[in-house]
């Protein structure tokens, strides 16, 4: 067996903290009180800015090569299939019960699906990476 | 899984005493995509098969053979 390859590294670590992420947030919406539903923009930005500097990192680490490009493309695939679905599904909801009071059932939908997309992404990769060790 | 596609690689190698990292550089992938490409994991692109070839300048159906898989319908 292989030892854990830079990319694989990168993976788990990104599983490890979208799954902290969760984690926390679970405890947050457990003890906060009312009205704090502000959190679900603060987590998403830092979502975001996390996804982006991860990114950012794997091209510049400069020794990603054509089995981990078509790696990331399987789990891209997995992970746009399932935005597409949640994307949908929201849609519908949100037609047949759309008011300002649901905008937070939305948004925190979306935080749900983004999170489930990730982990799909990163599960995905790595069990592609497992297969093809 | 496996891939349809066998090769030479490790004995090639092996007769040249070069290591996986040393045919990882000359071919511009990472060391776990040459220990893939050996193990018939993964079938490299024909552009990197062609860089295989190159370094131990040899022609790409000594290095790389076909064997279709078998047909279960008889």
């Amino acid at each position: 067996m292989s030892r854990l390859a830079f990319q694989e590294r990168m993976l788990w670590a990104q599983l490890v903290a979208i799954l902290a992420v969760g984690v926390y947030y679970v405890h947050f919406l457990v003890h906060a009180g009312p009205g704090h539903h502000y959190f679900h923009a603060v987590i998403l930005g830092v979502l975001l800015v996390f996804g982006s500097i991860s990114f950012a990192a794997r091209r510049r680490a400069g020794n990603v090569d054509e089995r981990d490009r078509s790696i990331a493309a399987i789990g891209a695939r997995w992970s746009n299939i399932i935005l597409w679905v949640g994307l949908v599904l929201i849609l519908v909801l949100y037609w047949d019960h759309g008011s300002i009071h649901s905008a937070h059932l939305v948004i925190g939908l979306i935080f749900h699906l983004l999170l489930l997309a990730g982990i799909a992404r990163i599960v995905r990769e790595l069990v592609a990476y497992r297969i093809n060790a | 899984m496996t891939s349809p596609i066998r090769n030479t690689i490790r004995e090639l190698r092996a007769a040249r005493s070069m290591t996986q990292q040393a045919l990882a550089d000359l071919i511009h992938v990472t060391r776990q995509t040459v220990i893939a490409i050996e193990g018939d994991k993964y079938s490299p692109s024909l552009e990197v098969a062609f860089r295989i070839a190159h370094v131990f300048d040899l022609p790409l159906e000594q290095i790389f053979q076909y064997e279709p898989p078998r047909s279960r319908r008889k």
